[in-house]
């Protein structure tokens, strides 16, 4: 009877748990590297149809962002500027080049809009309103990351629920310095503003000043 | 005298409102039904996709999935910015625009909001004088009429095939418009609905001048006021009711609150006369307003009455009579002793208590003579004491009763004050009757709007009419019969598409700008007819002309008349005027008749417009379908309504003792056989088949059992049996087939003959969520109220005596110092103070709650449709209505109590109380429903995963499941064609999930193959799938689409959902509000910023929402008043929405007089309490004295 089952066998049942352990735990460990929005998201960088510079216009122009997204300071939503805000400037500048030709085409032909792709996308569930932060202190900075410096724009934070509540955890004192994530309304825009670095600014307490009160509830972004 | 035992064992608790016979009878189906959270079947999922095949297929799906891996790619989304920025436009922020909903002779003032272009919930416009921008139920659910997926999409010719048959086909709109050339001459007839359009008037003016014929025809017609005041007061007048100043008011059939004319002003009117604005300070008995109402059937207006006379229909104009007769005799008039025999002579037959063949002989309340004559001295005691007064006649009652009424206003001396004659222009336009006169064989028919194939009345025999027209020419909103018989075929535009202008009741100039171009090129009759007189045919200029030959011209005129919605000033003129005793009494003796008594299958039949349907105009709009009768509770069909003693009849006595006898059903086992009411599946209504016979034509229909009919009468709304369409298609009978047009509101003579073995399932949500046997409407007598101020604190287990099962002082949380009782207030937390106890109340955020008066909450069921719209409530069709799954977010509860014949009714709107300390989230299992810090109870669909535990633990049952994916429901079509009614009886659709292996609107193909080839296009069915109809432009459901809030998310299969307080308003607000602080700490929403849907609709401003915690509020000042209450107190879930009690205003000399309402006299005798000094012993000892002195 001893010879039915030779004797690796004893082994068997050791390996097997072992091995499963060790598939489930590459899995486990692969599902949470892969398939969070820390690696499906960040770095995302499309190619876009106008190989247009955040680095080249902010920098070097110095231009404000909400010279284009106008609708950020009023609206849900931070719109992508439409030609004719374009055009404003480069019907003059750089008037013919043919990078800017979807741009121009657009702007002749109300039918072609410039077919621009989308990196920051959340979940349509998710109610997020540009027009409630930007008004109140918190900067395009903490979530957009240094648009400012890019020269194509890549997806730089993970836009995770966890990203959303951690902000909206701080400023419970418990949770470290309230203040950190807010500078004064001038200042918003700026993306290289360091607030420490702002004597004025710095000891002032906003939360209080401006009586601060964010949600970590559903309702603050599920309706 | 206090007995502390608990009340709440046994049926016998609480007072006995009752919802239905049903309910009263308390038979042990209701029992069953009533334990059961659901009605059955509700679980019974009767998806073909069993348990076993859904996994077959999953596994097979899994081992595709991973052939098809470059699915997972990210898949690449667009932005397409403008290629010019429209001026003042943000992405993303509604816009508003005001305009105006035309109604037969007037119009409804609107604020419309605006999503990227698609106009998507309609407000009133609250800056429009008369208005506080409540509107009515139509005018909420007109949005949804624009994106009807079955209206006329495509201008048509008919052609003949080879048999001669006549059919329409599509033709290019140039083509079909070449129809209206050369037709401005005396062979073209116009048939038109009823305008008050001043740029048709104008338009029609001038095709008049070219010979051109034109008539109106409407088949509710209200112009009988006018008719009216033209003979009392001289021609050119018309009559303009001012409600809020009227401290009584008598109602001769009219239903001013549901089913007259823009009864939305008339509601607010009459809720601003009854309002208890403080009950600390004033005193109700002096402050509110009284009503009295006569009618044959059961309205909105009669079960809001402190004293009803129900009397048929036909016998109203005894009543008026005989008021006359009293009033005539009590304030004097020279010379009027001869009419007043005459009128008494008229009424005689009143005093023989005809209207109530039920009541015991020598029954003091079934007096109806002494009714009538205690409330006209009421009247003059009002007069007297100078307060004003009203009398009002409804548009079913003959002139003479209007004249009646108009009469006694001018005795009255309301002439100038509640009854204002405004100046009027007659339209001068022949009716459907001189159509037929006049039309010669061979003219040309043009029919603008309506649908007289369908609504005609039976005499006239349209489709004759037809046959003798050379031409009809048809614009109109759906293919309906009228199109179907017509040579040519012009869609016609929504009143949000294109432009218009319209006065409203009271003549002010209003106008109707259009939100978006016409979705498929339609036309409005102004640009028909302005076409046909070969002039200026753009809307715009049209409307603009006749604007500046009002107001004269000029840019920024036009532009404030725009932005305003109205055009102030523009009021008509009131006239002064004596009423004309000679006339008016000449037209009585002319038109008078003494009616038929109805009797034992000799009936009375009244037909009457419906809450839904109107006259037919919204057949195929799901939202009103689905939005139950007020007084009925039935959505999706009519019936043929019956009072309780002529179902006795109706049955035969032997038959109605086993069935109809209460007190024998209380101790029997037996419960109400299917003859009436209960199937035996619990909870869905198998109604036996009536044929309605009336002047030798005959109508079917399922038989109701409404109390509080008048005996003898049949009651039959009109509006129904479309045939056509595919959410209304299949809904209710058509009762235009039995209406001739000389007794088009009422007829004798009629017969019911029962069907035998037929019978028709009613869809009725009134046995539904049923709050069993507790005081849940509170009410008390204004005339009682000064003594007893704090009556509402002395019901059920949350009296004052009753609350020994609450600790008391603090013992239940650590932080509730100072509570003492419940009752007091539902609301003594510690804001502020320590706070150890649950978070829920941050002293620093804004607390939300709200309070419902239902002393002036009427019952008309506009909130319901406003909430659907705003909050994309999916409309679930007849079936699952009549299994219980309806998913309105807030209901209105109908409450009878008292007597059988006839019952005092209340209403009450639940929606989620937003308890504080809430029994569904305690049992949620994945914290999907959890509060906030400022008091709401949240919902979040995301985590739901539908077990259903809340609802299951909801007392007050306001949580609705998504049983399927209501909102991805397609609009049926069977082999190609469009399938009328599916959203009737057929659930078929439903189960349209991926995994389903389709059926005929697919033509066939696996629901997952389709949803491959393109998954987003949903589940649409098949006329996309190349068998489009005629090759017509069909774009299906992505219309409906269209109609969606884009603020508030669209729920899946599976989720729970219920009200949120409208949560996406109150993140606006306060966006909005720290959006404008910037950097200062100025971030408190005011007061009235925040309005939920429910609340801006009310025309009676019975809701406020606000800020309990802020001691401005208008809900803070409301939640400290005497009358208010939680519905449901003693469970201690603390609701954060809070009731007013209601309070009735009786007449002590009335014969009818109750010295506590109903409801508040059984909850006394049957619950050992003590309310208004009447205790439980004393009220059962009055009880048998009565008994025996009435033997």
């Amino acid at each position: 009877m001893s010879d039915v089952f030779p004797r690796w066998t004893n082994r068997l049942p050791g390996q097997i748990i072992f091995g499963l352990l060790l598939i489930g735990g590459v899995v486990t460990a692969g599902l949470t590297y892969f398939f969070t929005p820390k690696y499906t998201r960040v770095g995302y960088q499309p190619t876009q149809p106008v190989p247009f510079s955040h680095s080249i216009h902010v920098q070097q122009l110095g231009l404000d962002c909400r010279y284009c997204h106008d609708g950020v300071e009023k609206s849900w939503y931070s719109n992508v500027p439409a030609a004719d805000t374009c055009m404003n400037c480069h019907s003059a500048v750089r008037a013919n080049d043919p990078k800017l030709e979807p741009v121009r085409a657009s702007y002749q032909d109300q039918n072609k809009p410039v077919e621009w792709v989308q990196i920051h996308k959340l979940p349509d569930y998710v109610y997020f309103n540009h027009s409630v932060h930007v008004n109140r202190g918190v900067s395009c900075v903490e979530c957009h990351g240094r648009v400012d410096k890019m020269d194509e724009v890549r997806h730089e934070k993970n836009f995770s629920m966890t990203f959303c509540l951690d902000c909206h955890r701080e400023l419970s004192p418990k949770n470290g310095d309230p203040n950190k994530r807010l500078r004064p309304l001038d200042k918003i825009t700026n993306l290289a503003y360091d607030r420490w670095g702002d004597t004025d600014n710095r000891d002032k307490d906003f939360v209080k000043e401006w009586h601060i009160k964010t949600s970590e509830n559903c309702s603050a972004c599920h309706r | 005298m206090n007995d502390n035992t608990s009340p709440s064992n046994g049926q016998n608790s609480g007072p006995r409102y009752w919802r239905s016979l049903e309910h009263k009878a308390d038979s042990p189906e209701f029992r069953a039904f009533v334990e059961n959270e659901f009605p059955s079947g509700v679980d019974l999922i009767d998806d073909p996709v069993s348990r076993r095949n859904f996994m077959k297929i999953m596994s097979a799906s899994f081992a595709l999935a991973g052939l098809g891996v470059s699915g997972c790619r990210r898949p690449e989304h667009k932005i397409l910015p403008f290629s010019r920025m429209p001026e003042n436009y943000v992405h993303g922020t509604p816009q508003y625009y005001a305009t105006a909903m035309p109604t037969r002779g007037a119009a409804v003032p609107l604020v419309v909001k605006s999503y990227d272009g698609r106009p998507i919930k309609v407000e009133g416009n609250a800056e429009y004088p008369d208005s506080n921008g409540g509107t009515d139920q139509y005018a909420q659910a007109s949005v949804l009429s624009l994106y009807d997926p079955d209206r006329g999409l495509n201008f048509k010719l008919a052609e003949k095939n080879d048999k001669g048959e006549k059919s329409l086909k599509v033709i290019a709109k140039a083509k079909v418009l070449e129809q209206l050339d050369g037709l401005a001459n005396g062979k073209t007839h116009v048939l038109m609905e009823q305008s008050s359009s001043p740029s048709r008037a104008r338009l029609v003016a001038g095709l008049k001048a070219k010979g051109v014929n034109f008539y109106e025809y409407e088949p509710i017609d209200f112009s009988v006021h006018e008719e009216a005041a033209d003979i009392a007061f001289g021609p050119g007048v018309r009559p303009y009711y001012k409600l809020d100043e009227a401290k009584a008011i008598l109602s001769l059939d009219c239903d001013f609150l549901g089913t007259e004319e823009s009864a939305f002003q008339h509601i607010r009117g009459f809720a601003e006369g009854r309002r208890v604005k403080d009950d600390h300070k004033e005193n109700p008995a002096d402050s509110m307003n009284r009503l009295y109402s006569v009618e044959g059937l059961l309205t909105l207006t009669g079960t809001n009455a402190d004293h009803r006379l129900r009397i048929p229909t036909g016998s109203v104009v005894r009543v008026a009579a005989l008021a006359l007769a009293e009033a005539l005799d009590g304030i004097g008039l020279d010379g009027a002793e001869d009419g007043i025999s005459q009128l008494r002579a008229f009424a005689a037959e009143l005093n023989k208590d005809f209207s109530n063949s039920h009541a015991v002989e020598g029954d003091a309340k079934a007096d109806t003579a002494k009714w009538v004559r205690q409330c006209v001295a009421d009247l003059i005691r009002f007069k007297e004491r100078g307060d004003k007064t009203l009398v009002v006649a409804g548009y079913r009652q003959p002139r003479e009763v209007h004249l009646a009424a108009m009469a006694m206003n001018a005795l009255l001396g309301n002439v100038g004050s509640t009854l204002l004659l405004q100046k009027a222009n007659p339209s001068g336009n022949g009716t459907i009757a001189d159509l037929v006169l006049r039309f010669n064989d061979g003219d040309t028919l043009v029919v603008l709007g309506g649908d007289p194939a369908y609504n005609a009345p039976a005499d006239i025999e349209w489709a004759k009419l037809v046959g003798r027209a050379g031409r009809v020419i048809r614009q109109g909103y759906y293919i309906d019969q009228t199109a179907t018989d017509a040579d040519a075929y012009i869609p016609a535009a929504h009143y949000l598409e294109s432009w218009g202008d319209a006065r409203t009741s009271d003549g002010t100039l209003v106008p109707v700008q259009p939100l978006i171009a016409p979705l498929f090129g339609g036309m409005t009759e102004l640009e028909v007819l302005a076409r046909v007189g070969g002039t200026e045919s753009d809307p715009y200029k049209v409307v603009r002309k006749t604007f500046e030959g009002i107001a004269g011209s000029g840019d920024t005129r036009w532009e404030k008349f725009l932005h305003d919605g109205f055009l102030a000033g523009s009021a008509s003129g009131v006239e002064s005027r004596e009423y004309d005793w000679d006339a008016a009494s000449a037209a009585w003796d002319a038109g008078a008749k003494p009616v038929k008594l109805p009797g034992k299958n000799d009936y009375e039949v009244t037909f009457y417009r419906d809450h839904s349907m109107d006259d037919g105009r919204w057949c195929n709009n799901g939202w009103l379908l689905e939005t139950p009768n007020p007084v009925t509770r039935i959505a999706w069909d009519n019936v043929l309504v019956v009072s309780y003693q002529t179902a006795r009849e109706l049955l035969g006595e032997e038959a109605a003792k086993e069935a109809l006898d209460f007190e024998k059903l209380d101790k029997k086992s037996g419960g109400l056989p299917g003859r009436f009411g209960f199937h035996s599946d619990a909870g869905r209504f198998y109604q036996k088949v009536y044929k309605l016979e009336v002047g030798g034509k005959t109508v079917e229909g399922p038989i109701w059992l409404l109390p509080g009919m008048a005996d003898n009468v049949v009651g039959v709304a009109l509006g129904y049996g479309r045939e056509r369409g595919r959410v209304g298609g299949a809904a209710g009978f058509n009762a235009y087939r039995a209406r001739t047009s000389s007794e088009a509101h009422f007829a004798g003579g009629a017969k019911l003959t029962e069907k035998p073995s037929t019978t028709y399932e009613v869809a009725c949500t009134q046995e539904q969520g049923v709050m069993d046997g507790r005081p849940v409407i509170r009410e008390g007598n204004a005339n009682d109220f000064n003594g007893h101020k704090d009556f509402v604190k002395h019901f059920d287990l949350d009296s004052i005596h009753h609350t020994t099962h609450i600790p008391k002082k603090g013992a239940r949380y650590k932080w509730e110092k100072d509570r003492t009782d419940l009752a007091s207030s539902p609301y003594k937390h510690n804001f502020g103070g320590e706070s150890n106890g649950p978070k829920l109340m941050d002293p620093d955020r804004q607390q939300w709650g709200m309070v419902i008066d239902l002393g002036t909450c009427v019952g008309c069921d506009a909130c319901v449709v406003a909430c659907q719209s705003e909050n994309n409530i999916p409309i679930v069709g007849k079936h699952q209505v009549a299994i219980g799954r309806e998913m309105s977010w807030i209901r209105i509860d109908r409450y009878f109590s008292g007597d059988e014949h006839n019952p005092q009714v209340n209403y009450q709107g639940v929606g989620c109380q937003h308890c504080e300390d809430a029994p569904c989230e305690s049992v949620c299992p994945v914290n999907a429903t959890v509060h906030d810090e400022e008091g709401l109870n949240l919902m979040a669909y995301n985590r739901c995963v539908g077990t259903r535990y809340c609802s299951n633990n909801c007392p007050y049952k306001v949580r609705r499941f998504n049983y399927y994916d209501y909102n991805r429901r397609p609009f049926g079509v069977e082999d190609g064609k469009r399938k009328p009614g599916t959203f009737f009886n057929d659930d078929n659709e439903l189960n349209n999930s991926p995994l389903h292996p389709g059926n005929k609107s697919s033509n066939g193909e696996w629901e997952l193959v389709r949803w491959y080839k393109d998954p987003s296009r949903g589940s649409v069915p098949g006329l996309d799938d190349g068998k489009k109809e005629n090759g017509e432009f069909d774009p299906e459901w992505d219309l409906v689409k269209l109609s969606k809030n884009p603020d508030v998310s669209v729920r899946m299969r599976g989720v729970m959902e219920k009200c949120t307080y409208c949560v996406q308003r109150i993140q606006r607000g306060k966006i909005e509000q720290k959006v404008e602080a910037r950097d200062t700490d100025n971030v408190k929403v005011p007061d009235g910023k925040i309005k939920t849907a429910c609340e801006q609709v009310c025309p009676a401003d019975a809701i406020a929402f606000g800020d309990i915690s802020d001691k401005e509020s208008e809900v803070y000042r409301l939640n400290r008043q005497n009358r208010n209450y939680s519905l449901l107190g003693f469970l201690d879930t603390r609701p954060r929405t809070t009731y007013l009690a209601k309070l009735r205003n009786p007449n002590v000399n009335m014969p009818d007089y109750y010295d506590i309402p109903n409801s508040t006299s059984e909850y006394i005798t049957k619950n050992h309490g003590e309310i208004f000094g009447v205790n439980a012993n004393a009220k059962k000892a009055e009880e048998l004295q009565g008994k025996e002195s009435s033997h």
